[in-house]
């Protein structure tokens, strides 16, 4: 067995592997990321109206509960109670599996996001290339969602969501490897112990490469995700609402729980890959059980900045044009990402692996000694 | 134990995606079934140890062929025809074999040349059996190391056939000599 949160529960009370124990953890780990997960996603709905309305000055939804926090539970009471249309026209079977595709692929890619040290579902060997690959199936989704509802909209949105999505896997593949380089491995666990847990410990400060890839991987991930500027395929005063023009009720909240579980899901991979992962400075805690939830929360606390910075984009910045949306991801996004793909591969063969800020201490410390 | 229940789940998806891609009409359908059945696939890599092996299946199957077949029909409409409902669809695969002897015959015979047959490749085929979990060790070096030494010649081979269809997209997709001067 890997180490993941089995191994770790086991380690904490110290007893032997059965196979029911480790079904039963599995069990309840999965239960309450799934739920932690559902929540994030309702909740990522409510902090996205504040925010933009807040970039708007407006109020936003203030009338459910304090500050209206519980709006997402009646938006979640209110689609599971509506009535659930499937257009007659459309493809019946393509049309109900479309959401639940889209759902099941960003919910498979949660096995092996890093949330602390402890808790991981499970720990591959090819974790980074498990995700790529999983989170693909949210593509196949999408165009089927676009397709099966035989309308000119959702076909239009299903197409432009295909493309685009296959595009930009292209430099958020490319960005991701620049960091495998450096780590050696695919596991989400090495790759996060390689970094420190302060920020010039990070891969994103290793090189000026990885500093560059950081930004082309978020750029390529906010594409990836179908989240402003590249909302092209919902892009709604163009497309009345994208792919999920003719879905209501759940089926639409699925596809809506999916995009706001993928943000948070691309967010955490970027902070896993290039911000530090779940490594807490002065190491708080060490392996006990405090310093487990040290490390969710530095986990979470920067994964949460990015889910800002996502929002925050959304509102600023106009939508981009489908020939600039292609032109941005093939011309300037793919060769930048493979230069730097060989920059990095070259400062590692120049300076052995070695960090800027270590290579900078270095020269200091070499020239003050010479200096005395 | 868990272990093998993936296995067999796997195992399952994997047949019965591919017996659904036959037996169904609806190419769109067919494509989802043989979405099913590539995804069991990369479950019995999975489950084999194979790890790298499955995120590759995942990768350029589901992420890739799919959704290019899926494109591929839905430009040659290929998926708006046979609108059959599924019991006339598989009462439409019985062949028409006359009389209620022929059928008896011939479900003899089936039985017997699958059960000769299956007698002889069982012994053929060596069978070990897996005892506790079975440990997933790195593959992805190994895989790297084979590629770039023992298999360099099909590896570089590969790459300028990849090369070669770009190239031939790029001048089908390229748009002709007139309408490109037209809009200049």
């Amino acid at each position: 067995m890997n180490d993941n949160i089995v191994s770790y529960v086991l380690s904490l009370f110290d007893t032997a592997p059965t196979p029911l124990l480790v079904f039963l953890i599995f069990g309840v780990a999965i239960f309450i990321l799934v739920n932690v997960m559902a929540l994030i996603g309702g909740l990522g709905t409510y902090a996205e109206r504040k925010i933009s309305a807040d970039i708007q000055m407006r109020q936003g939804p203030n009338r459910v509960g304090p500050y209206g926090i519980l709006q997402f539970l009646a938006d979640g009471v209110k689609m599971i109670t509506k009535e659930d249309i499937i257009p007659s026209e459309s493809n019946k079977f393509l049309f109900t599996i479309a959401p639940i595709l889209c759902l099941s692929g960003v919910l498979a890619t949660l096995a092996v996001i890093p949330i602390s040290s402890g808790f991981i579902l499970t720990d591959l060997n090819v974790g980074v290339f498990y995700l790529l690959g999983v989170s693909s199936l949210v593509g196949v989704g999408i165009f089927l969602g676009g397709y099966a509802s035989n309308s000119k909209w959702s076909m239009l949105g299903g197409m432009r969501g295909a493309s685009q999505i296959i595009s930009y896997e292209v430099p958020v593949t490319i960005s991701i490897l620049t960091i495998v380089l450096l780590a050696g491995s695919l596991s989400f666990k090495e790759l996060i112990s390689g970094q420190g847990g302060y920020p010039w410990t990070w891969y994103v400060f290793h090189n000026p490469f990885t500093f560059v890839s950081f930004f082309i991987y978020f750029v390529s991930a906010l594409a990836e995700t179908n989240r402003a500027p590249f909302d092209l395929p919902e892009a709604e005063s163009e497309l009345v609402s994208g792919y999920h023009t003719e879905y209501s009720g759940m089926r639409f909240g699925f596809f809506a729980l999916a995009e706001y579980i993928e943000v948070f899901v691309v967010c955490g991979v970027a902070v896993a890959l290039f911000l530090g992962g779940y490594k807490v400075p002065f190491g708080l805690g060490g392996d006990t059980i405090f310093g487990q939830f040290f490390q969710i929360g530095s986990f979470f606390t920067k994964t949460f900045l990015l889910y800002y910075v996502v929002i925050w984009v959304r509102w600023t910045l106009p939508r981009l044009r489908v020939d600039q949306l292609m032109s941005i991801c093939w011309k300037y996004l793919t060769p930048i990402a493979l230069f730097n793909l060989v920059g990095t591969a070259t400062w590692i063969w120049l300076f052995e692996n070695k960090s800027m800020v270590e290579l900078l201490m270095s020269a200091l410390s070499g020239s003050g000694s010479t200096g005395h | 134990m868990f272990d093998s229940f993936l296995f067999y789940l796997s195992a399952f998806l994997t047949c019965f995606g591919a017996v659904l891609v036959v037996l169904e009409r609806n190419l769109m359908h067919a494509c989802i079934y043989l979405l099913m059945s590539l995804i069991g696939t990369a479950g019995l890599y999975f489950t084999l140890g194979a790890d790298f092996l499955a995120a590759t299946q995942l990768v350029v199957y589901v992420g890739g062929v799919v959704i290019l077949m899926l494109f591929a029909i839905m430009l040659t409409g290929g998926g708006l025809e046979n609108k059959k409902d599924r019991l006339a669809n598989l009462l439409s695969y019985i062949p028409p074999m006359g009389s209620l002897k022929s059928y008896i015959w011939g479900s003899i015979t089936a039985v017997a040349f699958l059960s000769f047959s299956i007698n002889i490749t069982t012994k053929l085929v060596k069978s070990t059996e897996i005892n506790g979990s079975i440990k997933i060790g790195p593959t992805v070096e190994q895989i790297g190391v084979k590629l770039l030494t023992d298999h360099v010649l099909m590896f570089e081979l590969s790459s300028v056939l990849l090369l070669g269809a770009l190239i031939g997209t790029a001048i089908i997709s390229r748009p002709s000599k007139e309408i490109f001067l037209e809009r200049k």
